[in-house]
């Protein structure tokens, strides 16, 4: 039998050698864990965690050779199953104990919300979905549908900020209403009904609203203390923004038509054309890099937000139509509109998991994660679903 | 002082430096990079200094950290294994929460005082719910204030418990068993009879995706498959007398309390592989990596790797008694004593004893889990859940 805590005694000798800067591998030989060749020293304890973590396994199975040096491609592989471990053991599903993976529609949790549902959106407790006859709000700790709310003809994107749900409105021209959910449901406010035409991705910068008008515009709403915001609208560069996204630095918005994903400044100008795939949709940014699922095209490019370069042009994984993408810390999910699936991606490194389907003739649209399950709308079925 | 904090510290004082992942640094200029005055004030600095504030290194010297040294397999461990501890105390909510500390005795837990005495409950992040110990209810407890949410009824012999695909579902321990359904989302009532004919006793649940498994006491694991009507298909494979089940992500274990084993299945329920543990093995939790099976013949924890299902470590001490149940909140383990009226703690990550603490007198801490900031304890003896 192992005695785990007696690794952890530290011999007054191997003290003495330690902070005489001598190297365990020149302390005396003994037993550490399963390696007979890695003294039983302070250094033990180190060792063994990245032993009990499966970040090494070894040199053989009971040496671990540590005087050796390091190479750059080992590093790698340590470096990387560091951050897995880390992830996987972070993330909320390990604490409750939610290791699968939904395997099939049949199983999807369902709440029923108002008509054709298309954005979602978490708030930290609950979730905020656009239909096209009112605003739904579902709990996410157990799906119950808590209020819907009104006064928001042609919603479409939903962001969470400024204590408030923002949606856009996407008429001729643009709208952008907010929900105060601190106040019984009702019908939501409109603070600007000048965007662009057809406003459908919304993001936020800390300061300003940006919206993507599908018609060649950004618009950029201001805040303000009084109704209605102020509102700028830049057309130069845009074809037909559609998606939004800020990535802590920078906005960025999909191009649907051009195939392009647009850096923008806080002015709204373009600083930066990344060509994708073929009609951009809606993306999500993962901390590092953005997916962008291209809808016709297929597939999704993964660019990294800090050079825009492209890292990869994902296909397979069933990727159909692809409509959407959400993260949820470790995964990235993207809504496949054209088979009535979802695929699924380890997002640390863009490793395929599974294509799930979401029943048939559900139309799929587009998801959110809540740090421990996915939420989807399913369009053709007035259902929000956790995944 | 625990042992292993302890020679982490001392060890903090003795690492040598590491410039493996900063080729090219050392062939900048001498400069100023925080207190390390053999280190260029370039580019590579920051990542210097990250490592430097986050307590990953602490130089090779007060002032030098030798951006040209060599990184050894021995050094490269203390600084993976510090990486992911100041990860994971850091990513976790309790640090967002300001909430570091470990109750010191039951005085100082919250208690949800309950009609019936519980033995298995489960979180769904936000409310935790509590089978009535072969009762006919289940109550929800709200996580952030211990407030009564609502009861659900129309269950029979009520006891093990899993939340998964939107619902909750709880095992009636009968022979045969039975499983019922709660919809959480809809207004508290009566929980559906999905399947009534499960094995003999079934004690604990799991889901792995697409299926609820029960383990259950009578000598058997039950898979029942979700369907569209009622009932739903039931599968009832002939093993051990199975106690605890979980889902490692890839396949289902269970333990074998009779045997002292912990078993491997396929997706058919066919055993793939037999792992011996302690004696009269109980509840086990997944950390992500290995299974920590509490022995409560034996009073010991088996670790066991789940990609090989090799046996890791057996722990003993800190505390234990007769473990009964094991929870993890991502960055610690939980290990119920009911007889001694106590938990014990242990670090994940390096299988460090953190320390035994007590629940009061006349408690029985059985049933245990996580909501992600906090452990929740089901007390045996008196009618309550206690937040640790």
């Amino acid at each position: 039998m192992k005695s785990f805590p007696k690794h952890r005694r530290l011999p007054a000798i191997l003290l003495a050698l330690a902070a005489a800067g001598l190297g365990a591998a020149e302390a005396v030989v003994a037993t550490c864990g399963p390696f007979t060749d890695t003294a039983a020293d302070a250094f033990c304890p180190f060792v063994l965690e990245i032993f009990y973590l499966g970040i090494t396994t070894g040199t053989t199975p009971t040496t671990y050779s540590p005087a050796d040096n390091v190479t750059r491609l080992q590093m790698a592989a340590f470096l990387s199953r560091t951050v897995d471990g880390t992830l996987k053991r972070r993330g909320k599903r390990a604490a409750l104990r939610q290791y699968w993976t939904t395997q099939n529609s049949t199983v999807l949790g369902l709440t029923t919300v108002a008509q054709s549902p298309r954005f979602v959106r978490y708030d930290g407790a609950d979730l905020w979905v656009s239909c096209s006859n009112g605003i739904s709000r579902v709990r996410a700790s157990d799906g119950r549908p808590l209020e819907t709310w009104t006064g928001a003809p042609n919603a479409a994107g939903v962001l969470t900020a400024i204590g408030k749900v923002l949606i856009a409105g996407g008429g001729n021209p643009g709208s952008l209403y907010v929900i105060d959910p601190s106040q019984p449901a009702g019908a939501a406010t409109t603070v600007a009904s000048n965007l662009g035409n057809v406003a459908i991705g919304i993001a936020f910068d800390g300061t300003r609203v940006f919206t993507a008008n599908t018609s060649g515009s950004v618009s950029l709403v201001t805040p303000g203390a009084s109704i209605p915001w102020t509102v700028t609208t830049v057309s130069s560069g845009f074809i037909t923004p559609t998606g939004a996204v800020f990535d802590g630095s920078n906005v960025w918005i999909t191009d649907s038509d051009a195939g392009t994903l647009l850096k923008l400044d806080p002015s709204g100008t373009v600083l930066q054309t990344v060509t994708v795939g073929s009609n951009p949709n809606f993306p999500v940014f993962d901390g590092t890099s953005l997916w962008v699922p291209n809808a016709t095209g297929s597939t999704v490019s993964v660019v990294r937000a800090s050079n825009g370069a492209v890292l990869a042009t994902l296909t397979g994984n069933g990727l159909a139509l692809p409509r959407a993408a959400a993260f949820d810390g470790q995964r990235v999910l993207v809504t496949d509109s054209g088979s009535d699936a979802v695929s699924l991606w380890k997002a640390a490194d863009l490793t395929p998991l599974s294509t799930i389907p979401t029943g048939a003739s559900t139309s799929v649209y587009a998801a959110a994660s809540d740090g421990v399950s996915f939420w989807i709308t399913l369009s053709n079925v007035n259902k929000l679903a956790r995944f | 002082m625990r042992p292993g904090v302890a020679s982490r510290r001392i060890a903090s004082a003795c690492v040598l430096g590491a410039t493996a992942l900063l080729s090219g640094a050392g062939g900048a200029l001498l400069g100023l990079c925080g207190p390390f005055t053999d280190t260029a004030a370039d580019a590579f600095c920051p990542f210097v200094l990250e490592i430097f504030y986050l307590g990953i290194t602490t130089g090779t010297t007060a002032t030098t950290y030798s951006p040209d040294g060599n990184v050894t397999r021995l050094q490269m461990a203390a600084f993976l294994s510090r990486s992911v501890d100041r990860s994971l105390a850091r990513g976790g909510r309790r640090a967002a929460l300001n909430q570091f500390w470990t109750p010191q005795n039951g005085g100082v837990l919250g208690i949800a005082p309950l009609d019936f005495i519980p033995t298995w409950i489960e979180s769904d992040g936000t409310d935790v719910w509590v089978p009535a110990t072969d009762g006919t209810e289940v109550w929800r407890i709200r996580g952030s204030d211990l407030k009564f949410v609502e009861n659900w009824l129309g269950v029979a012999n009520a006891r093990g418990i899993v939340i998964a695909a939107g619902k909750v579902f709880v095992s009636g321990y009968a022979t045969p068993g039975a499983l019922y359904r709660i919809d959480p989302t809809l207004p508290a009532g009566l929980a559906d009879t999905v399947a009534t004919n499960l094995g003999s006793g079934p004690a604990f649940l799991t889901f792995d995706g697409g299926r609820v498994w029960s383990a259950n006491n009578g000598g058997s694991v039950s898979i029942v498959t979700p369907g569209t009507s009622l009932p739903w298909t039931v599968t009832t494979v002939t093993v051990g007398g199975t106690t605890g089940v979980l889902f490692d992500g890839s396949n289902v274990w269970a333990t074998d309390a009779n045997g002292g084993k912990l078993l491997k299945f396929d997706a058919a329920g066919a055993v793939l592989q037999t792992v011996t543990v302690g004696g009269g093995p109980q509840i086990p939790v997944f950390d992500g990596a290995n299974i920590w099976v509490p022995n409560g013949g034996s009073g010991s924890i088996s670790v066991v790797r789940a990609s090989t299902g090799a046996v890791l470590a057996t722990l003993t001490g800190n505390g234990l008694a007769i473990p009964e149940s094991a929870a993890f909140d991502g960055e610690r383990i939980l290990v119920t004593n009911p007889t001694t009226n106590s938990v014990s703690l242990w670090l994940a990550a390096g299988l460090i004893p953190i320390g035994t603490f007590s629940t009061g007198a006349n408690t029985m801490p059985w049933g245990s889990c996580s909501d992600g900031t906090r452990f929740w304890l089901a007390f045996n003896q008196s009618p309550s859940l206690a937040r640790f």
